[in-house]
């Protein structure tokens, strides 16, 4: 089990990725502080 | 969410397995535009295509955030008239996350590609039946009366 998520922080890369492992993507809009 | 329900050991393995996780900033110049963000936290759930199938805003425990996100796995698969898929996933989220408030609208959806795979319309009418016996306030519930007649 990985220790933490691992965050895409371009949603191009994730679209890639999501294309690749045909999987769908969380987007999570936040408030970085 | 970053400090309760992301770091949730459940959420982490879910996110790491299950979906690709993005995380962008509410003030971002053009997504934030192109995806109308007025709140955090948004949750959006995307195909490879770029296409939102499902979003929620507001803060969500842990126990309703993986129902969520399988909620919207399914309406990705619902969504593209892949509707066995969209099944086995409604399907573990209400043996799994049956109590869940993502439940009513699960039942809903599943009678919806029940009836879609089968061409009959009993599962609509089940659907309906199961959404009075156990969410009798659910907007779900309503949305499905008409099929009490059936």
């Amino acid at each position: 089990m990985a220790a933490k998520i691992q965050w895409e922080t371009d949603l191009d890369k994730a679209l890639a990725r999501a294309s690749k492992e045909n999987k769908t993507i969380l987007m999570d809009f936040f408030n970085p502080g | 969410m970053e400090a309760v329900t992301f770091p949730t050991p459940e959420v982490v393995d879910f996110l790491s397995t299950k979906m690709v996780a993005l995380r962008v900033a509410f003030d971002h110049p053009s997504l934030a535009k192109e995806f109308r963000i007025k709140w955090t936290p948004t949750l959006i759930v995307l195909d490879a295509n770029r296409e939102e199938h499902h979003r929620t805003t507001g803060f969500l425990a842990p126990t309703e955030l993986i129902p969520s996100l399988l909620l919207g796995m399914a309406k990705v698969q619902f969504n593209t008239d892949q509707f066995e898929p969209a099944l086995a996933l409604l399907d573990t989220l209400l043996f799994a996350h049956g109590e869940s408030a993502a439940a009513p609208e699960a039942i809903y959806l599943q009678g919806v590609s029940r009836y879609k795979t089968t061409k009959t319309a009993q599962p609509l009418k089940l659907a309906y039946e199961k959404l009075a016996a156990d969410y009798p306030d659910s907007e779900w519930t309503q949305r499905a009366t008409p099929y009490r007649l059936l």
